[in-house]
């Protein structure tokens, strides 16, 4: 389970979260839908504890990123795909993480099959990796330790319509199997069809949350969408 | 399952591997052996068989592509923003860079001992090439001193590019250091003051020749603390606070 709990970040004289709680389940897949710059990325990078609330709290299993003795084994996290050393290849990248998590070589192989990378795609340097194949990456890189937990931001950049397709069927499986599963994205229909409840924020706060049905409200959950963000932009303005 | 916070010497093993993974590690290691080997054969053939001299000019090159290769290291994951991955993996960002600060220090006594090594057969061949007796004298406290400048010149490269986070910035002051030294040397006599006291080059100098007074001593703790320890002590306080994104 994640836990948000008002959480509010301040940057000199921008609010990029304001009073923000939510709740991920376990067995759920959340999505955490917003516009660019809404703060899902702050919220989550929060969560992994690489920035510092100036208010409130972020927890995963109940407890604060910093006080996780091996996080890799509690939550999978991909932050950015894009966040890779070009020179290094994408087997190396795992192999890293595998051994920083004191898992068996073999656990390496095991992700590369899962995400779809080819032995030969595996030893070719990052540099010269599609954002897809960077986001097919850096989800087996969130998954080597089998996690309980899982936060991925904007994992379906990049990936073609066979990846997303491919993506929706693993997160569901993964929260099938008990896993509190977190995406963010700012494109709707990427999140509604695997996310069993959705979580709006613009502008740092906290539009909607609820089941796609729930926010649908019989007029379609794009509307309830560009309603409440063409709000929250009209009272910032 | 194995929930206890990663072990030091896995963190170790895992910041190492990192020296040597990349097409850039491998080429810098590549030409820090090779330019190392070629100026100690270089030396050998024009200067003659002398061991301690021969091996000294490996010095010269890892004074300069040691702190470099430390520099990289220390902002290798801000460069690439993979800080992200490392300090989600191991939130404790002290025992991270505790970990990538060991090996280049270790290598710089290593790349010293190699010096050495490589330098005893040179030595011999040239002495035998040339038909001149080999002189095979070394002062062991010379030695020990120049290890240990090559030793301090890497901690600076760590602590500058601690402190830094930035690649070109820190390689760019510790080449440059030389130069402006030199020309602040030549300012008078505070000037001197000035480079004796705090230009490490200049305050590691009785290291490497093996005859340390008292005076010597305190000059060199000061520029050390000037260019490594204030540094990096400033570098891990902005690593421990840097929002990472």
């Amino acid at each position: 389970m994640i836990e948000f709990q008002r959480l509010s970040k301040r940057y000199s004289d921008v609010k990029a979260l304001d009073d923000v709680s939510f709740t991920v389940p376990a067995g759920s897949v959340t999505g955490f839908l917003g516009p660019n710059g809404a703060g899902k990325s702050t919220a989550m990078r929060i969560l992994a504890g690489l920035s510092r609330p100036t208010s409130g709290s972020a927890t995963v299993l109940g407890r604060p990123y910093a006080g996780l003795e091996r996080p890799g084994y509690e939550v999978g996290t991909l932050l950015d795909a894009s966040a890779q050393h070009p020179g290094r290849s994408g087997r190396e990248v795992l192999t890293l993480g595998a051994m920083m998590l004191g898992l068996p070589r073999s656990r390496v192989d095991d992700v590369l099959e899962l995400v779809g990378l080819t032995g030969k795609e595996g030893r070719r340097a990052v540099g010269g990796y599609s954002l897809g194949m960077r986001q097919r990456l850096g989800i087996g890189h969130a998954l080597l330790g089998r996690p309980r937990a899982l936060v991925l931001d904007e994992p379906a950049n990049g990936l073609d319509p066979q990846g997303i397709h491919w993506m929706r069927g693993l997160l569901r499986d993964l929260a099938d199997s008990g896993c509190a599963v977190l995406l963010s994205s700012h494109l709707l229909h990427e999140v509604e069809q695997v996310a069993d409840r959705i979580v709006m924020i613009g502008r740092g706060r906290l539009l909607a949350q609820g089941t796609p049905a729930e926010l649908g409200q019989g007029r379609g959950l794009e509307q309830t969408f560009l309603e409440l963000t063409a709000a929250a932009d009209r009272s910032l303005a | 399952m194995n929930t206890r916070r990663i072990p030091f010497p896995t963190l170790l093993r895992v910041e190492t591997r990192k020296l040597f993974d990349t097409r850039g590690s491998k080429i810098i290691s590549g030409v820090l052996v090779a330019l190392a080997v070629g100026a100690v054969v270089g030396r050998g053939v024009v200067s003659g068989p002398e061991l301690h001299t021969v091996a000294g000019t490996a010095g010269i090159v890892f004074g300069i592509l040691l702190p470099v290769l430390a520099i990289l290291t220390v902002t290798g994951e801000w460069s690439h923003r993979t800080a992200l991955t490392t300090f989600t993996l191991e939130p404790r960002r002290g025992r991270v860079m505790a970990a990538k600060c060991l090996p280049p220090l270790v290598a710089s006594v290593a790349a010293c001992a190699f010096a050495m090594l490589v330098a005893v057969p040179v030595t011999a061949a040239v002495a035998a090439a040339q038909g001149v007796p080999a002189d095979w004298r070394v002062a062991p406290l010379s030695l020990a001193g120049w290890t240990a400048t090559t030793v301090l010149l890497t901690a600076q490269g760590l602590a500058l590019g601690t402190v830094l986070m930035n690649a070109p910035a820190a390689i760019v002051i510790c080449l440059s250091s030389t130069v402006i030294w030199s020309v602040v040397g030549r300012l008078g006599s505070a000037g001197e003051t000035a480079m004796e006291w705090l230009d490490l080059n200049t305050a590691t100098i009785p290291l490497v020749n093996g005859d340390m007074t008292g005076g010597d001593a305190a000059r060199l703790a000061v520029s050390a603390l000037a260019w490594i320890v204030l540094p990096m002590a400033a570098g891990m306080v902005r690593t421990m606070r840097r929002e990472v994104g």
